[in-house]
């Protein structure tokens, strides 16, 4: 699981760093392993659980298994094993905590979840107590309130309190509690311990001991999802600090999750450290298309630049958790290498323009249509529909196969596989695609993405033919082609993708594309409707017909909601971790 | 009771209606001011602060907290006090504070990469003083900002807001006494890290 230490990023960088340090397979040589050459790639859903969620929230229950108590006067019916922080959550009792968490084990170390239970002397931890039927609790009482505060304090004792230098603020789940439960101000007057207070821990974690507060949350995720068990606690009482094995660091695939659980600025992202605070974001429930699995997201953006991906809670494809290396995908979204506007034969064109002028180009050549399993559903329809109309041979292109494992990474590191081939039907292998076009099979090619590996001599052979392209930034391939139509990117557009289990996979617009770019289920259909084939529908109407084919209610009340909703504003985000 | 009515008839004079007499009374107004507040001593009337020339001192007839253009304070070592903490971008009205972070080194961390105020949107409310945790950002340099030939003039980057800026007497990280020069040594086991 623990990868090999790789190249350095940097944030202005615009493609994805490797996470493997070899290279990836070429073009022209057929992919070994899960796509076998002759057969095309193997498209029966993968059932592929969620990683398990040790506390799920309480549900409503009749039967054998409910359990009836009382808690603040209310009465609620849970299931048996429900723990009573759940099922006060139920009632909408929000009882503090920092240890507990939903994904993972109960450790009852920080004691801010107290709550008083009738008939126990003392105050139990919320998050380790089962419920009990005839079970009386309280947990807003005078006596659970002033546990609580005293409890915030000795949090509070030895934290440095660096809340201007700390990139959690905004978001931090003390920062909350305090407001919520004490808000008073400090009586200790001895000094604080001092702790390490940067210390580089892997690939991508800072962790700074001082605001520690010892919930062991991300401790027990080393040990329990990616099982790697990198983080300890040593020493003890006030001078307890987290720490990493000796003679490891925390490099697992999985290492930026302990940043999302942690419930202060303890552990740090260095991708996302000082960029910008936490409050200044917006926030967008959308997909990964980082691999074929197709987390659930959050992307979170200001002005138009995306500078973070956190995964959020799915319990059918990702619990609460992303990879490392789904989490740099959105730096593709990088403003500076954004294509804007449409050119033709390196000439910049309005985009109406060069749409009538690249079909008056395409008209009667003998076409390549190449799918993307990058792109969208309504995209690949789209595309499905041209060639049909052109009467295209039909390939389907998507980044080369990278690292897999057996808790969230898919080695088909392309979004929408599935969806790509039932769009395009019966499809020709991509190599030959090369072979093709490097010996002037074809008179035009229109790619729908430029994600995907294509080799030098077929990008220089491009430029001597209709070689039509829908970009959404610059790379070698985009630059290669003859002409390029400005497409919006996954974060500009509401679309869908069908990941490895055969889901819908919903995208949403983190903000509204600039310049001359349009989604490029539009944009085909415009090309369409100018060589005279049907009308096939806007975007946002091709997504309700996917919508409506998958019966994906979320996605269909989306698309008829008349006032979509803008993406949130994480200063009304409350604290996250 | 009784109301009186009483008429009153507005008649147009020959005087009235040539309007002389009552532009020579006005001139004559004007002159009686003109030489009573040239001629003088003391200035008669006339509370005018001749800003801009040498001898006055602004101080003395500015209030105390007047907002002027704006200032970085520094450091004991000279560098900026700011951590980029961005209170004051977030509270600024007229977002006309635009802050870069990047690492400091040392235990404070974050520093501003580049701290740039458009003098021009400001609208002067010194929320962003009242916003800084760190006594960094302060109005109190009794200077209006000056007229500039281009807008970019107008808009001062962290090197010109520093050029105002001294150091700063307020305690960096606030008052009382500073925990982490003040920590406890005496525990060996604590100091001794084996690796």
């Amino acid at each position: 699981m623990a990868d090999t230490t790789p190249p350095k990023r940097s944030r202005s960088s615009a493609t994805i760093p490797p996470l493997a340090p070899e290279p990836p397979p070429p073009m022209s040589v057929p992919h070994s392993g899960p796509i076998p050459v002759a057969m095309g790639p193997d498209l029966s859903p993968v059932d592929a659980p969620a990683p398990h969620a040790p506390n799920l929230p309480a549900e409503p229950i009749e039967g054998e298994d409910a359990v009836s108590m009382t808690i603040d006067g209310e009465v609620v019916v849970v299931r048996k094993g429900t723990n009573v922080l759940e099922a006060a959550k139920r009632l909408g009792e929000d009882v503090s905590h920092f240890c507990y968490h939903r994904g993972l084990s109960i450790a009852a170390s920080c004691r801010q979840c107290l709550v008083e239970v009738e008939g126990m002397g003392k105050l139990q931890p919320s998050c380790q107590l089962a419920v009990q039927d005839d079970m009386v609790v309280h947990t807003k009482n005078d006596r659970v309130a002033q546990a609580r505060q005293d409890m915030l304090e000795f949090t509070l004792k030895n934290h440095p309190i660096d809340c201007p230098i700390c990139d959690k603020a905004g978001e931090c789940t003390l920062q909350r509690h305090y407001m919520d439960h004490d808000q008073s101000l400090t009586r200790v007057d001895v000094a604080k311990i001092r702790k390490p207070k940067h210390k580089d821990i892997g690939r991508e974690i800072v962790l700074d001991a001082e605001r520690c507060i010892l919930c062991s949350r991300c401790v027990r995720f080393c040990e329990e999802l990616p099982q790697t068990g990198e983080l300890t606690m040593i020493r003890r009482g006030d001078r307890e600090i987290l720490d990493i094995a000796d003679g490891h660091r925390l490099d697992n695939a999985y290492s930026i999750n302990v940043v999302d659980i942690c419930p202060v600025g303890a552990l740090t992202s260095k991708d996302f450290r000082f960029a910008v605070r936490a409050w200044e974001l917006r926030a967008t429930e959308t997909t990964c298309p980082g691999c074929a699995t197709g987390c659930s997201v959050e992307l979170h953006s200001k002005h138009e630049q995306a500078y973070r991906l956190v995964p959020r809670f799915d319990a059918s494809v990702n619990g609460h958790w992303m990879c490392d290396e789904g989490r740099y995908t959105y730096k593709e979204l990088d403003p500076a290498t954004r294509t804007r506007f449409a050119s033709i034969d390196g000439r910049q064109l309005p985009i109406a323009q060069a749409l009538a002028a690249t079909a008056k180009r395409l008209q009667g050549k003998k076409t390549a249509a190449v799918f993307s399993s990058t792109a969208t559903n309504e995209a690949n329809r789209a595309l499905a529909a041209l060639a049909d109309h052109m009467g295209a041979d039909r390939f389907v292109l998507g980044r080369p196969p990278g690292k897999a494992d057996d808790l969230l990474r898919d080695a088909d590191k392309n979004p929408n596989t599935r969806g790509a081939h039932a769009a395009a039907g019966e499809v020709r292998h991509e190599a030959e695609l090369s072979l093709q076009i490097a010996g002037r099979a074809y008179e035009a090619v229109i790619f729908l993405d430029d994600e995907g590996e294509v080799s030098g001599v077929v990008r220089s052979s491009l430029s001597s033919l209709t070689s039509v392209i829908l970009s959404d930034r610059r790379n070698a391939l985009s630059d290669a082609c003859t002409i390029r139509l400005p497409a919006a990117s996954w974060a500009e557009h509401v679309g869908t993708y069908t990941n490895r289990q055969g889901r819908l996979r919903v995208i949403r617009p983190a903000w509204r594309p600039e310049d001359d770019r349009h989604p490029r289920a539009e944009l085909v259909r415009e090309l369409l409707l100018a060589l005279g084939g049907r009308d096939i529908g806007t975007a946002r109407e091709q997504a309700r017909a996917v919508a409506e084919e998958y019966e994906h209610e979320e996605l269909l009340a989306l698309l008829t909601d008349p006032q979509p909703t803008r993406p949130r504003l994480l200063r009304f985000g409350n604290s996250r971790g | 009771m009784t109301i009186t009515v009483k008429k009153v008839s507005l008649k147009r004079t020959a005087s009235d209606q040539i309007y002389l007499p009552a532009i020579l009374k006005g001139l004559v107004t004007t002159a009686r001011h003109f030489f009573k507040n040239t001629l003088t001593k003391g200035m008669g009337d006339v509370d005018t602060i001749r800003y801009g020339e040498p001898d006055v001192n602004v101080e003395d007839y500015y209030p105390q907290r007047f907002r002027g253009v704006h200032r970085l304070m520094h450091r004991d070592d000279g560098s900026v006090r700011c951590v980029a903490c961005m209170c004051c971008s977030t509270v600024c009205p007229a977002r006309c504070i635009y802050i870069e972070a990047e690492d400091r080194g040392g235990d404070e961390e974050k520093a501003p990469k580049s701290f740039v105020i458009d003098e021009l949107k400001c609208v002067v409310c010194g929320f962003c003083v009242e916003a800084c945790p760190c006594d960094a950002i302060r109005m109190d340099t009794k200077a209006h900002m000056h007229p500039t030939e281009t807008r970019a003039d107008a808009v001062l980057g962290k090197l010109d807001l520093m050029k105002r800026g001294t150091q700063s007497v307020a305690h960096q990280g606030g008052v009382g006494a500073d925990f982490r020069t003040a920590a406890p040594k005496a525990d060996p086991r604590f100091e001794h890290d084996p690796r």
